[in-house]
């Protein structure tokens, strides 16, 4: 038998709790792995050899919600759960977790991650397991045996704990916005040089929406926001929420005319950090410096029990930017039904696009 | 050469090729004394410790030993018995496994460990953790470790689509010919010759002693063992033939195998590759594993290669008092039922001679060696 029957089950259910419970901190995991004395889950009358076996394969199936693609609150909840596991079962010597050397630089990022995020919980955790040698650091992940399976498994991922799909977001990036705006413009220039009145473009050159671009932006941005609101089970705390809305949508011109193109493209703030209280000094967030065009930050600092979703490092590659930006919305969508993107009355002498044939 | 990681050629079948030692050059880099270490487990480290390893205070770090303490995540309550499945239990893991143990008890009328099991589980598990007690016979932080499978050549009907087979660990450092000599094969032991009239003149040498030649096969080359003067390249006939039209393959090279340690090495995990001896005795060899060493392995290097599971094959038992192991086969026999007939020792020589050692009836008698013979 190669797996344990109802393992992955009672894993995926203690690790949708945690997620649930929106929050990376140990003491909600352990709360809930007590609730369901999870501990118990190597108990049995199994002798030595088969025992063995259990509690490898357990060891298995929790280290594959510890690697991508799994977000960065299910990889906690793992890190948390193998903790519980490698210490829970009854083997002398306890059966070891193995990481394989390409999945080894991954760990280090995501450990550091830990240690600047300032969740220092889960950063001890990782510490503590790997200081007691609970690893075997092995060439591939499983034993190969050259076993051909003789049904095919396919590569399970449960959806839920993923990140919602970037799709949208990886193709409609800052910086192809960005590009898109400078093509824009530099041909809105170039129509105007060819043009008699030179503030303007001919009548007759006017074959796409002036407002493209930005409105490539926006609905972006809707996509986005409709995501997250469709993936946040319950928003407890109100008041954080608003916290937030009136930080993005806060206006502040940077001055030249091009700067605030781009200020109304990045479309994500991570400027003011709220302070938290003194109870909770394990989750003192931290403002991280800004670099512009560093792609791959850190992860933004929410070490703090709140309705906000913990955020991994480096997925969004936006810049993170001092000060407030402008994000000028020129539609604003207060549910969470999919955006209608409508179409706009063409102005008045304006060529309408045919359709391009595919 | 830079240490690029393995990854699969094959997705979750074999890996693409690469040098074993780069492995361990790969995480030698990566990691720190502590996780290299082959020490019993670290003692509990301080408050001011944790505090420069996570960029907090010393009060901090108290807190986290508190908060994170595995004690957070065990029972509070009194001894609880690990046999006994909690009557109304909230894992799926729990209810299942009550199901199937409780089954097992109805069907089952004696529920404890055979032999077979006892000996898989010792072969496992005795090694653990030895130490050695000459300490140069100590094995070094970020050694490698190896564990092949070797199959058994192809004996019985039975076998045909599970291969039994031999687990073996053995030492990045090691030599190729340390694991030639450890691999116990029927094969070695066989005495060839007929021996009706002599019974009693069991010859000096067994095949092993007789036909010393042997080669490993890895990625296109053949480490052929060239230990001794009786020592023939094996792999020749295959490399002539390779050579004498343009069948595909790569450049065949062939070397000797005391020349080579397992670091030195390129193959591929996962994948079938062969040990030929005794002329035509094949076994197929998988690599299903490389690691570092870790301080719960045996840390003696003098007991590596170290077997650590092993097929039991049953083994033919005499025709006649189905006691004891068969010793001898005898074809063309008028005294015995079947062609060929197996005896043991004993019943053999009851039946076929006298009191005075004559030969009895006719007959052709062969000193035969049992596969389970290893059991």
């Amino acid at each position: 038998m190669n797996e344990v029957p109802g393992l992955k089950e009672d894993c995926e259910e203690l690790l949708s709790a945690f997620q649930q419970a929106d929050t990376v901190r140990f003491e909600r995991f352990a709360e809930l792995w007590r609730q369901r004395r999870f501990h118990t889950v190597f108990y049995g009358r199994i002798r030595a050899l088969e025992r063995n076996k259990l509690s490898k394969k357990t060891l298995d199936v929790a280290l594959q919600y510890f690697l991508p693609p799994y977000s960065f609150q299910i990889r906690v909840g793992a890190l948390y759960l193998l903790y519980g596991l490698y210490n829970a079962q009854l083997c002398q010597p306890k059966q070891k977790i193995r990481i394989a050397l390409k999945d080894w630089p991954e760990i280090q990022r995501f450990q550091q991650d830990l240690v600047d995020s300032l969740h220092y919980d889960a950063a001890y955790v990782f510490r503590r397991l790997r200081l007691a040698r609970a690893f075997h650091f092995t060439a591939m992940p499983k034993l190969l045996t050259y076993r051909t399976k003789k049904k095919i498994e396919e590569n399970y991922l449960k959806e839920e704990f993923k990140d919602p799909s970037n799709r949208v977001n990886s193709l409609i990036s800052n910086d192809v916005l960005e590009e898109m705006m400078n093509i824009h413009e530099h041909y809105q220039k170039m129509k105007r040089i060819i043009s008699a009145d030179k503030s303007q473009p001919y009548k007759a050159l006017s074959l796409i929406k002036d407002d493209f671009v930005v409105n490539l932006k926006d609905i972006t941005l809707e996509h986005q926001e409709w995501q997250q609101g469709r993936m946040k089970s319950f928003q407890s705390t109100k008041e954080t929420d608003e916290t937030e809305k009136r930080e993005e949508t806060l206006l502040k011109s940077e001055g030249s005319e091009r700067a605030n193109a781009l200020a109304r493209i990045k479309y994500r703030s991570y400027s003011a950090a709220v302070e938290v209280s003194k109870s909770r000094r394990h989750r003192q967030v931290q403002l991280e410096s800004s670099e512009s065009g560093s792609s791959c930050g850190k992860s933004p600092s929410r070490s703090r029990i709140t309705s906000r979703r913990p955020q991994p490092a480096r997925r969004r590659c936006s810049s993170e930017v001092r000060g407030e930006m402008q994000v000028a919305k020129e539609t604003v969508t207060q549910h969470i039904g999919m955006p209608v993107i409508t179409e706009e009355d063409s102005d008045e002498g304006e060529v309408s696009l045919p359709k391009r044939r595919r | 050469e830079t240490a690029t990681a393995p990854d699969y050629e094959s997705a979750e079948m074999y890996t693409r090729a690469f040098r074993v030692g780069t492995l361990g050059l790969g995480w030698r880099r990566l990691l720190g004394p502590p996780d290299l270490s082959l020490e019993e487990e670290a003692a509990e480290e301080g408050d001011a410790d944790v505090a420069a390893a996570l960029g907090c205070v010393p009060g901090t770090a108290a807190d986290l030993r508190a908060v994170c303490s595995i004690d957070m995540l065990m029972s509070s309550e009194k001894e609880e018995d690990p046999d006994v499945i909690p009557e109304d239990s909230s894992l799926l893991t729990l209810r299942i496994r009550k199901k199937a143990l409780e089954r097992r008890e109805e069907t089952i009328i004696v529920d404890r460990a055979c032999r077979q099991e006892t000996l898989t589980y010792e072969m496992e598990s005795l090694a653990t953790g030895k130490r050695p007690d000459n300490p140069t016979d100590l094995i070094e932080e970020g050694e490698l470790l190896l564990t092949l499978n070797i199959f058994y050549p192809v004996i019985f009907q039975k076998h045909k689509d599970h291969k039994p087979y031999q687990t073996v660990l053995v030492l990045g450092s090691q030599k190729l010919t340390e694991l030639r000599d450890s691999i116990s094969c029927v094969s070695d032991l066989q005495i060839g010759g007929e021996f009706s009239s002599q019974p009693d003149q069991a010859p000096e040498h067994i095949s092993k002693d007789l036909y010393k030649s042997a080669f490993f096969y890895f990625e296109g080359i053949f480490y052929n063992d060239k230990r001794y003067p009786e020592c023939r390249d094996l792999s020749r006939t295959i490399i002539e033939w390779s050579e004498s039209h343009d069948r595909g393959y790569e450049n065949l090279r062939s070397v000797k195998m005391e020349d080579y340690v397992f670091n030195d090495l390129y193959l591929k995990i996962g994948f079938p590759y062969l040990y030929c001896h005794q002329g035509n005795c094949e076994h197929i060899i998988i690599i299903t594993d490389i690691r570092l060493v870790h301080h719960d392995d045996c840390l003696d290097r003098t007991l590596y290669p170290l077997l650590v599971k092993k097929h039991w094959l049953c083994t033919r038992k005499c025709f006649v008092c189905n006691m004891y192991t068969a010793r001898w086969v005898t074809n063309r026999d008028s005294l015995a039922p079947e062609d060929p007939c197996f005896f043991c020792d004993v019943c053999f020589r009851m039946l076929h001679y006298d009191a005075e050692g004559n030969k009895l009836g006719e007959f052709l008698a062969y000193p035969y060696v049992d596969p389970g013979i290893f059991n």
